[in-house]
C-alpha cells in the first residue's frame, strides 16, 4: 500500500469515527431519506467474493472486493466505491448479519442411468445428511431431482421426480420426519455439467438436498 | 394451509357484522384459489423482538418456522431480527427498524420461471445470493428507494435511510 492510499485510509477512519460519534454514516455526503449504503461481504461459507453492481439513472458502481461499498442517493450517481472497515461493517450490519440463519449445507446424490436407483458411494453419504440436520433451527429438506438431457424434456421432468421420491423414501426410512421434505424436480434444465441436447453425462443424473 | 386460515381471522374479525360480512365472504371465496395455487418461497428461521410478516395489508407476529410467500413483507420494530431461508437456499435478514418485501420469487427453472426482486424500504438487511443467482443472475435485484443492485452470486448488506 502507497502512502496515498494510508493517508486515505487514515482520512476514512477519521471521518468513520466522527460519524459514528453523531450516532449516524456519512460517508462523505449528508444522509438523506432514501439514501443506500450497499457494502460487499465476503461469503459465510468458503470466503468466496461474488461482485455486485449499484445503479440509479445518474451512473453505476462496481462493488468488486471485499468490503467495498457505496452510497446511492435519489437522482445523484452512486458514490465510487470505498473500503468499509470490519467494525464499520459491524457497527452498522452487526444486527443484520447475526440474523442471518445457518448456510444451508448441499448433498448430491447420484444415480445409475436412466433409473432411479442410486450408485453404492451415494448411498452411503444418508449418514451425513442426518447429521447435518442436527445443525439447523426447525430442519427441512429439499429434494430436487435432476437428469442428463437424454431423453424428452417431459419425460426427464417425471423422471427427475421420481428420483426425488425415491430419496425421500430413503430418507424417510432413515427415520426422518417426511413432513420436513419437500420434492421437486428440475428435469434436464439444471445441470451440473453443462451438456448439449441428447448427451449421456453421468454426473448430471442426481438428487440435490438442501439441508436448512 | 394455516397461514390461510390465520388471515382468514384477521379478516373475519375486521369485517364482519351485518351486510360486510357477505362481502368479506365473497372476498375470501375469490381470494382463496389463488392463496391457495401459491407456493412457499421459504421459512423464517431466525426471530426475536418485535418483528412481523406483512400479508394482504395486515401485520402478523412471525414465528420461527412460519412460511415465506412471494409478496409477503417482513418488518422489525426497535428490537426486532427475523432472518429467512428461501427454496433456492438464498437467505435474508433484517435487523432492527427495518422492512423488506419480496417482490419477486420464482424458482421453477423446470417451468422457465426463475426470479428473486427484494425491495429493501428501510432500515439493514442482508443477503446472501442462493440458486436463482447462479441460474439466471440477471433475473436478481436488490430494490431501494434510491437504487437497483444487481447481485453474481455475493453476500451483501444494506442500509436504506428512511424516508
Amino acid at each position: 500500500m502507497n502512502k496515498a492510499r494510508w493517508s486515505a485510509l487514515v482520512v476514512g477512519l477519521l471521518a468513520a469515527g466522527v460519524a459514528s460519534a453523531c450516532g449516524q454514516l456519512r460517508l462523505g455526503a449528508p444522509e438523506r431519506p432514501g439514501q443506500t449504503l450497499t457494502v460487499l461481504l465476503p461469503d459465510d461459507v468458503g470466503d468466496s467474493l461474488g461482485r455486485a453492481t449499484v445503479s440509479n439513472p445518474k451512473g453505476a458502481t462496481n462493488l468488486e472486493s471485499r468490503n467495498d461499498a457505496t452510497v446511492a442517493s435519489t437522482n445523484r450517481r452512486p458514490t465510487s466505491a470505498k473500503h468499509l472497515s470490519d467494525s464499520e461493517v459491524l457497527r452498522i450490519f452487526g444486527d443484520a448479519l447475526s440474523a442471518l440463519p445457518p448456510p444451508p449445507q448441499r448433498f448430491t446424490l447420484f444415480f445409475r442411468f436412466e433409473s432411479d436407483e442410486l450408485t453404492p458411494g451415494s448411498r452411503s453419504m444418508v449418514p451425513k445428511i442426518l447429521e447435518a440436520i442436527k445443525n439447523h433451527p426447525v430442519p427441512e429438506l429439499l429434494v430436487v431431482g435432476h437428469t442428463d438431457t437424454t431423453g424428452t424434456i417431459d419425460r426427464n421432468f417425471d423422471l427427475g421426480l421420481k428420483r426425488a421420491e425415491m430419496v425421500r423414501g430413503v430418507l424417510i426410512d432413515a427415520g426422518l420426519d417426511g413432513a420436513a421434505i419437500e420434492i421437486i424436480s428440475h428435469g434436464e434444465t439444471d445441470l451440473l455439467v453443462p451438456t448439449a441436447d441428447d448427451t449421456f453425462e453421468s454426473r448430471n443424473r442426481r438428487v440435490d438436498i438442501s439441508v436448512r | 394451509m394455516n397461514n390461510f386460515r390465520s388471515s382468514c381471522g384477521v379478516l373475519g374479525n375486521r369485517l364482519c357484522g351485518g351486510l360486510p360480512c357477505i362481502a368479506a365472504a365473497v372476498l375470501l371465496l375469490t381470494a382463496m384459489p389463488a392463496l391457495a395455487q401459491q407456493p412457499a418461497a421459504g421459512r423464517v428461521k431466525v426471530a426475536s423482538g418485535a418483528a412481523f410478516i406483512v400479508r394482504g395489508g395486515s401485520a402478523v407476529p412471525v414465528r420461527v418456522g412460519d412460511t415465506v410467500y412471494q409478496s409477503d413483507g417482513l418488518r422489525t420494530g426497535t428490537d426486532g431480527r427475523i432472518g429467512i431461508t428461501l427454496n433456492d437456499d438464498t437467505r435474508v435478514s433484517l435487523g432492527p427498524s427495518s422492512e423488506v418485501s419480496l417482490d419477486r420469487f420464482a424458482y421453477a427453472p423446470a417451468e422457465g420461471q426463475l426470479g428473486f426482486v427484494l425491495r429493501v424500504v428501510r432500515g439493514v438487511a442482508a443477503y446472501v445470493s442462493g440458486r436463482i443467482a447462479k441460474l439466471s443472475p440477471d433475473s436478481v435485484h436488490l430494490e431501494t428507494p434510491a437504487a437497483i443492485v444487481g447481485v453474481r452470486g455475493t453476500t451483501l448488506a444494506l442500509r436504506v435511510v428512511p424516508e
